[in-house]
């Protein structure tokens, strides 16, 4: 049980990076790769606070200005200097390696001797005995809840609705008299944001800032959003749960699918085991869909 | 309907948990047989090297696969966050012992096994004070102790003298993420100087940077020598060549490098270092020692490897003495 645990934390964590791509993927259509940069930069700023001896709760919102700053940088990037979406990730991605080495000092950093959100002296007065193994687990929840609930109610506020119609129909926001540059770097920066959180989280939870964690971020959190997003389609219908709890949920499957392959294979298939996994699920979604379709045409 | 959505929900979550939960409960408490979780970071011929010889080490004290002993081996593909996974999969399995290969599932286990029983036994840490897995005098910070393949540089600096006496630069490509190559380099600054050589360097992030970033050090330098950096000794071949082309002798740090066709190398023997690691954790399991009281070990010495085909091909005159010396002597060049 304790290894499942691990996964809900793990999946938990992630889930929050998905939430940042799914701001910038599903909502502004916009393939953002800074998130391989942004999620290392989140550890990259905790670790060199922790070891600064700042308190660590302190590093939560530091870490999100951190990544919200590298959003606005892609923003810009893509904004004013008028470079594609995808090549301004790029280039965010690619100059953030080099940030990250010079905020954080070196490509590792440890932390274990570190206070840190999940081991301090607060919180062991809190937790004893025998929930001491779920304190890990509260914590993150705890995080996840406040950025979820902050983000859903985000979503319905004047700005929030613009981002939303950013996606979905540039000329609308041009016809409202808004600007969709402007809509479009906020849409980047809170969902870089909301990654170098994430980022900031996982390294405090592993004991250790390693500049190479930040390597294929964006692929667990692009698989999470769509899992999440298409078990969102296909349960629209009877559920009442918002899609940003389906995000969360596609991470943790994600992850579970991981785990699994270590569970069950050999070492060797584990990225074919997560390629199958994706596939199985678009495959699935895609019969459901045609299945409903059909049903439709038929009453 | 609605409470239909959540069943199905918490179904799914149930169920993965229980596919997870399954595998510890069904383990037998057998004593006499010892379970041990082997996480190793990435596929790579020395971190190979460094399992296989564990298993070596363990089977010369007693300890043998398919005998008394259980191994669980599990590979990180060179990702931290299933580096954590595996671990903490060994922890809740409760297995005996954690051998970790490679700093970030060393860190990764130590993380894991923070809060329990279960000791960790690391190898292919170069610098295990650096990441925090030793404190100072070598003495262990937990239940965590290994052994270190700090590369014997000064060996490696004065065989080059002996070898190339005119040469005045050395050139080392290495990949700026890479714990060990980062400390490595530290090292080769440190004692360069001593030797009378001027170090030049090159980092790069991945290896399809390695081939400009050779061709760019090329130009500076009277000769190159390799660390273990991962990125930069998967792509050997391709460096080789440049530096043949130009006439320019590239060492290796390591066996394997040599027999790739590197001029030479005053290098560990990672299976050797894999028995070291093997026999301290023999100690542990046995309960004749304690992971938490071992201070970490280093091997002593380094071997000498020599390839007299590149030594041929760059029309280099190889000292006598060294060729005595030298632990083995490749006469071709494979692949």
């Amino acid at each position: 049980m304790d290894f499942a645990i691990s996964i809900i934390e793990q999946g938990l964590i992630y889930g929050i990076l998905a939430l940042g791509v799914y701001i910038t993927y599903k909502i502004l259509d916009f393939p953002d790769l800074t998130v391989d940069g942004s999620f290392p930069l989140g550890a990259a700023v905790t670790a060199a606070l922790l070891k600064s001896g700042v308190n660590p709760y302190l590093t939560l919102p530091v870490a999100f200005l951190a990544g919200a700053a590298a959003g606005l940088c892609t923003g810009l990037i893509h904004v004013k200097c008028k470079v594609r979406d995808l090549l301004s990730g790029i280039i965010m991605m690619t100059a953030l390696y080099t940030v990250n080495l010079m905020v954080a000092g070196t490509n590792n950093v440890p932390l274990f001797s570190k206070e840190t959100i999940f081991k301090n002296e607060f919180l062991s007065g809190i937790f004893s005995g025998g929930i001491s193994k779920y304190s890990n687990l509260m914590i993150i929840l705890l995080i996840v809840l406040i950025s979820k609930f902050a983000l859903d109610g985000y979503l319905k506020t004047k700005s929030g609705y613009l981002l939303r119609a950013v996606g979905d129909n540039e000329n609308l926001v041009t016809s409202l008299a808004k600007n969709k540059g402007n809509v479009k770097i906020l849409g980047l920066s809170i969902a870089n944001g909301l990654v170098a959180l994430s980022g900031c989280i996982s390294c405090q939870q592993q004991g250790v800032f390693e500049i190479s964690s930040g390597t294929g971020a964006i692929v667990v959190g692009l698989a999470s959003v769509i899992v999440g997003t298409s078990l969102y389609k296909m349960l629209k219908k009877i559920s009442f749960i918002k899609v940003t709890t389906f995000v969360f949920l596609g991470a943790i499957l994600y992850k579970a699918c991981t785990g699994i392959a270590i569970l069950y294979f050999p070492p060797q298939a584990m990225k074919m085991i997560s390629a199958l996994f994706l596939l199985g699920v678009l495959i699935l979604i895609l019969v459901v869909d045609k299945k409903e379709k059909r049903g439709k045409s038929h009453a | 309907m609605k409470k239909k959505v959540f069943v199905m929900i918490l179904g799914a979550i149930l169920t993965t948990g229980l596919f997870t939960g399954c595998k510890g409960e069904n383990k037998e408490s057998k004593e006499s047989v010892y379970h041990i979780g082997i996480s190793q970071f990435a596929e790579h011929g020395s971190l190979d090297n460094c399992r296989e010889g564990f298993l070596e080490g363990l089977k010369e004290e007693g300890i043998e696969e398919g005998k008394n002993l259980e191994i669980d081996l599990d590979n990180a593909n060179s990702d931290t966050a299933t580096a954590a996974q595996i671990s903490d999969k060994f922890v809740s399995d409760k297995v005996d012992l954690i051998c970790a290969i490679a700093t970030p599932s060393a860190q990764a286990a130590y993380n894991s096994a923070a809060n329990t029983e279960i000791p960790v036994v690391y190898t292919a840490v170069t610098n295990p004070e650096e990441a925090e897995l030793a404190g100072e005098d070598k003495t262990p910070v937990g239940r965590v102790t290994g052994t270190s393949d700090q590369l014997p540089v000064e060996a490696q600096l004065k065989m080059i003298r002996e070898m190339l006496p005119d040469a005045k630069t050395i050139g080392i490509l290495y990949t700026t993420s890479e714990a060990n190559s980062v400390h490595s380099i530290k090292e080769y600054e440190k004692y360069a100087k001593e030797y009378g050589f001027t170090l030049e360097t090159a980092g790069v992030t991945n290896t399809s940077e390695v081939s400009l970033a050779a061709a760019g050090l090329l130009e500076k330098v009277d000769c190159l020598t390799n660390l273990t950096d991962n990125t930069v000794v998967s792509v050997l071949p391709t460096i080789l060549e440049q530096a043949n082309k130009k006439g320019i002798p590239v060492f290796g740090s390591e066996i394997e490098q040599v027999k790739l066709g590197c001029l030479a190398a005053e290098g560990l023997d990672y299976i050797n270092l894999g028995k070291e690691t093997g026999k301290m954790a023999a100690k542990i399991l046995k309960g004749e020692a304690k992971a938490e009281e071992m201070p970490y070990e280093l091997l002593e010495g380094s071997s000498l490897y020599i390839n007299e085909k590149a030594a041929e091909n760059l029309k280099i005159e190889l000292p006598e003495e060294l060729k005595n010396r030298a632990e083995e002597v490749f006469t071709e060049i494979e692949g």
